[in-house]
């Protein structure tokens, strides 16, 4: 045990102090640590309470990554179980080949698939395509990548409800954001990204409930089988109390995958359009390795932990007070 | 689906009936794996074909010109020796890895010490904050190590990691006390019971976090970006390929960067056909103890 | 397990086998920029440098090597090892902020405020072998509150480009240096073809291309010191409202709406009669669209006259070095007449020597419209931090280009911003 605390200590536990010290200065990010000065909450009251662009990026960020997880955890956890219990029943003919087709996903650089990503989501690309086809025509090709209407704005939109025609309360600013923004829903753009992330993951959280499924002794199965159980009443009477913990892990997993969503915005979209891709992640980014302002990218960081650990504890008591 | 009637023997429903369902099962199956597979198989079919092809619309599945420019571009890089780097890195790794979080997992869901909890949610907490913002501190740390440009550098740091040791606890927490404590009072002291009655139990994540581990080492970017700064002698295949890349330039050379990435994504594809059999349903319990 | 466990891992050193026996036939020492490591053991004694720099065409990277291969030969006290690295700005600023910067390294200009403002550099430029031959327009890119930090390294500059089988078909005469605004929008409108779906022109919701028509409008993004935001003079707002008006009448389009991932594409691809771009364009076109015939001429003018881009990168030398005279000799080389015709003489780059235009130009004559560019090229270059206007500037264009935002209300956004970035 000793050495993996050692190796522990020094190699994620030293970064992340270093991190959270860079929080409390106006560190550039590229002269020597040492010379950057101390500035106590200057960052945090920069992101929190004065009203300004870096307010308003930041606002807007944790917005996107809202709607990005909201969207996105649900979908990958449902359907990576549902693909898990499937591809672990014994009777299933073609087991591996379904069980790798559903991994593939998962195992390829992120940068290559998000760029061919980019093909598939053109005015012309197979998405469209597909959406037309299953649609008999009725779909308008859309640029995905390059679209900032927001879901929800496109449906309230369908009631006659725009910018201008919003309630004055919608017109108000909240946190440097109009009530009408906070509102927007994914933007189409954000969504691509958000199929895209959903369709990558779902492999890596089935192995997970996969490897849970294996703890569900074959007995249980068979004496519900006995008794006549169908299919749905044995998944939700004994397959899913079973992999609570599990649940919970993957549930854990998904919010920190997703509040963390980077690599398909640096390739994709680089936070447009009209910032409506932009992520906390990739803000944290920006502004450390591009903007210069390392400090208060150290300090979105650290209010991003405080948010994915608060919903992680909320999270847990979710799942663990049903377990009894 | 010959064996299939035989385990249904207290359903009353007629064979024909059964027999379209599940041939509608298998095709819906069969449609989910196409949505998962298609992008690939398009992937591969434009690393074979020319430039200009690329740049045609509507997308054809067969290339017209069937050429291997994007393989030979990708093969005038030293690929071998970067494929070589990334297995010996990701298999130590992953060895390591399952090692520590196995016995970091099972002491932090077993053994009660003061701040147990704590530390468990600290270890937690650290997968919570962007990689992105610890690169700097990661590359002192690094540099005052003296594992700048070393295989130590690459692999030392991702030996432990707060997702294996997360994946154990969780499921450790799973497996039954009553099991251990049966052993126990057959006189087997916590370490024999770790090796022979617990880890045995947990052959299911131990498979998962190979998987895992093998994976998460062999597309690492990052890490090995910062730790290499000269000798491209110790470059990983991700590396590499980014190299090939070129930044995210405008004149991207599609057919060469597909035709790294399949042949990246190919080696994990068999590792993880091969692990993946360890997946079976309904380990009796009875049935391993032995 | 185990007996599996060795047949795995046998099976996958035979596949990296396999892997490695397939490269060693096809290597080509000349395809792979040298590592440090590879490198011929040096005279005892001798300094060894780490040129850092991001990886480009193949083309590019083994000529750079061989110009450096050049100054090793000639230079057995100083050796040079290029390092060519993927994702250069986070490998850069690591290194940097780590202290163990590479001694010679490649800076955009646009970048350059915020390495100055670190004391990242140290200011070479004017240690360089005459100084002057640099084009004016190309060292004020690298020059920050008077001080001239490094000496550009090449540039591209931007130009229009035009598919003269679209112009031919629709019956016009090509684009000259001598066009105007007028010009440009009324050959975009003839060559808009909604049956065909060919647009006139493709541009981007991008500041780095709006920006030459702001300074063709006579318009500014600040004045000269920087103290004050001027993107709320009529000049901007005359400059946004042609661009994104090119957009909102349907003669121009983004690349987006052309099935392409830039205008480039768009023009490959003959959805764009024109688009404006640089340098990058040329080997784009010849290795992707090797049938596309097109020509180069300059941008049109405006109302305040002629005006281009210059994108620019010059070596930049690290403050905090080991040996930074041996560094500074080396860049001198690289920039200097024999190594910059050395490395120009590609037709990729162009040379930032006015000296050697005449001989460049005989062997590139039809970039000359690109070279040309230098002339009255503005500097692609601002204060630390601005990457927050662009981004503002950025977002606003791609909703002006839907019709969500007025050109006002997006000069008016980035006004305030910028204002914010020049208050910190």
């Amino acid at each position: 045990m000793t050495p993996a605390l050692i190796l522990f200590a020094v190699f994620v536990f030293i970064p992340i102090f270093f991190a959270i010290y860079f929080s409390f200065t106006d560190w550039n990010g590229i002269s020597p640590p040492a010379e950057a000065k101390f500035v106590g909450f200057e960052n945090f009251r920069v992101l929190l309470f004065e009203d300004g662009i870096r307010r308003a990026d930041f606002f807007k960020a944790l917005k996107n990554t809202a709607y990005f997880s909201l969207g996105v955890v649900p979908m990958q956890t449902a359907l990576a179980l549902l693909l898990a219990v499937v591809v672990n029943q014994r009777r299933l003919r073609f087991k591996s080949f379904f069980r790798t087709s559903y991994y593939f996903p998962s195992i390829t650089s992120s940068i290559a698939i998000s760029m061919l990503f980019l093909f598939l989501y053109q005015k012309n690309g197979l998405v469209n395509q597909v959406l037309e086809t299953i649609t008999f025509g009725a779909w308008e090709p859309i640029a995905w990548m390059a679209d900032p209407r927001g879901l929800f704005h496109i449906i309230f939109g369908w009631f006659g409800l725009t910018l201008e025609t919003a309630p004055a309360w919608m017109q108000a600013n909240v946190l440097s954001l109009s009530v009408w923004d906070w509102l927007s829903g994914p933007s189409v753009a954000l969504m691509g990204i958000m199929l895209l992330n959903t369709w990558t993951t779902i492999g890596t959280m089935m192995v997970i409930f996969l490897a849970a499924l294996q703890d569900v002794p074959r007995e249980v199965y068979e004496a519900a089988e006995m008794d006549g159980a169908n299919a749905r009443q044995i998944f939700f009477k004994i397959t899913l109390p079973l992999v609570r913990p599990t649940l919970f892990f993957v549930v854990t997993l998904g919010l920190i995958g997703t509040f963390q969503v980077f690599d398909q915005v640096y390739v994709m979209s680089s936070g447009g359009p009209a910032k409506t891709t932009l992520t906390v992640a990739y803000l944290v980014y920006r502004n450390g390795f591009t903007n210069s302002q390392m400090g208060l990218a150290a300090a979105i960081a650290l209010l991003l932990f405080i948010i994915i650990f608060t919903l992680t504890l909320v999270q847990r008591r979710i799942t663990e007070g049903k377990k009894e | 689906m010959t064996t299939s009637s035989a385990y249904t023997p207290t359903r009353q429903i007629s064979p024909w009936r059964e027999n379209l369902r599940l041939v509608l099962s298998y095709a819906l199956l069969f449609l989910i794996a196409l949505i998962f597979l298609y992008p690939f198989v398009l992937a591969i079919s434009t690393s074979f074909k020319t430039l200009p092809e690329i740049n045609e619309r509507p997308v054809a599945l067969i290339p017209q010109t069937f050429t291997l420019e994007g393989y030979q571009r990708m093969f005038s890089l030293n690929v071998g020796r970067w494929a070589l780097n990334s297995l010996l890195i990701a298999t130590i790794v992953t060895i390591s890895n399952v090692l520590f979080a196995a016995l970091a997992g099972y002491a932090l869901t077993r053994i009660a010490f003061p701040g147990s909890r704590f530390v468990f949610l600290a270890i937690i907490g650290t997968m919570m904050i962007p990689g992105i913002v610890q690169l700097i501190p990661m590359f002192i740390v690094l540099k005052s190590l003296n594992m700048i440009d070393s295989y130590s550098g690459l692999i030392v740091p991702k030996m432990v990691t707060a997702f294996g040791i997360f994946l154990m606890a969780q499921f450790f927490e799973a497996i039954p006390r009553e099991i251990e404590e049966a052993a126990r009072i057959d006189g087997a002291n916590r370490f024999r019971t770790f090796f022979q009655v617990v880890l045995p139990l947990a052959r299911p994540a131990i498979v998962a976090l190979v998987i895992f581990s093998f994976q998460g080492s062999w597309n690492e970017f990052m890490h090995p970006l910062i730790v290499i700064t000269t000798n491209q002698d110790l470059y990983t295949l991700p590396l590499g390929l980014a190299f090939l890349r070129g930044g995210l330039g405008q004149n991207l050379q599609w057919n060469a960067l597909l035709a790294g990435s399949m042949l990246t994504t190919l080696p994990m594809a068999l590792i993880f056909l091969f692990f993946q059999r360890y997946f079976i349903e309904g380990i009796s319990y009875s049935g391993v103890k032995g | 397990m185990k007996i599996k466990l060795s047949m795995l891992l046998s099976a996958l050193l035979l596949s990296a086998m396999i892997l490695s026996a397939c490269a060693t036939p096809a290597a080509q020492p000349a395809a792979q920029p040298a590592a440090g490591g590879e490198q011929a053991a040096a005279p005892a004694g001798a300094v060894n440098l780490q040129l850092m720099g991001w990886a480009s065409s193949d083309a590019e990277n083994v000529r750079l090597q061989e110009v450096v291969d050049g100054w090793n030969a000639a230079n057995p006290d100083i050796q040079v090892s290029l390092n060519l690295v993927p994702d250069y700005d986070t490998k850069l600023q690591t290194s940097l902020a780590g202290g163990a910067p590479p001694d010679i390294f490649y800076v955009d200009s646009f970048r350059l405020p915020d390495l100055a403002a670190a004391g990242a550099l140290l200011p070479i430029g004017d240690k360089m072998t005459n100084v002057d031959d640099f084009y004016p327009s190309l060292r004020e890119a690298f020059t920050v509150d008077g001080v001239f930090y490094c000496p550009p390294k090449d540039f591209s500059t931007l130009a229009l480009e035009y598919n003269t089988d679209l112009f031919d078909a629709a019956g016009l005469e090509h684009p000259t240096a001598d066009w105007k605004w007028d010009d440009l929008r009324a050959a975009a409108e003839k060559l808009t073809n909604k049956d065909t779906g060919v647009v006139g022109f493709s541009i981007n919701p991008d500041f780095a291309r709006w920006i030459a028509f702001l300074y063709q409008a006579g318009g500014e993004v600040a004045n000269a010191d920087f103290s004050a935001m001027t993107l709320d003079s009529p000049e901007a707002l005359q400059a946004m409202e042609f661009y994104v008006g090119l957009v909102r009448d349907g003669f121009a389009a983004p690349a987006s709406d052309l099935d392409s991932g830039w205008p480039g594409e768009a023009f490959g691809k003959g959805r764009a009669a024109m688009t404006m771009e640089g340098n990058w364009i040329v080997p784009y076109l010849k290795d992707q669209f090797p049938d596309l015939k097109y020509g180069i001429t300059e941008l049109p003018a405006g109302p305040g006259g002629k005006a281009t881009m210059a994108f620019t990168v010059c070596y930049g030398v690290a403050a905090n070095g080991k040996n930074t005279d041996a560094a500074t000799k080396v860049v001198d080389y690289l920039t200097g007449p024999e190594g910059m015709k050395a490395w120009t003489d590609l037709g990729l780059a162009m040379p930032t020597r006015q000296s050697l235009r005449e001989g460049w130009l005989a062997q590139y004559p039809n970039l000359e419209p690109m070279l040309n560019g230098a002339d009255y090229a503005r500097k692609w270059q601002f204060r630390p931090g601005f990457g927050d206007v662009l981004d503002t500037i950025n977002a606003g264009m791609q909703e002006a280009f839907t019709g969500a935002k007025t050109a006002q209300a997006v000069l008016n956004e980035a006004q305030s911003v910028g204002e914010q970035v020049l208050a910190r």
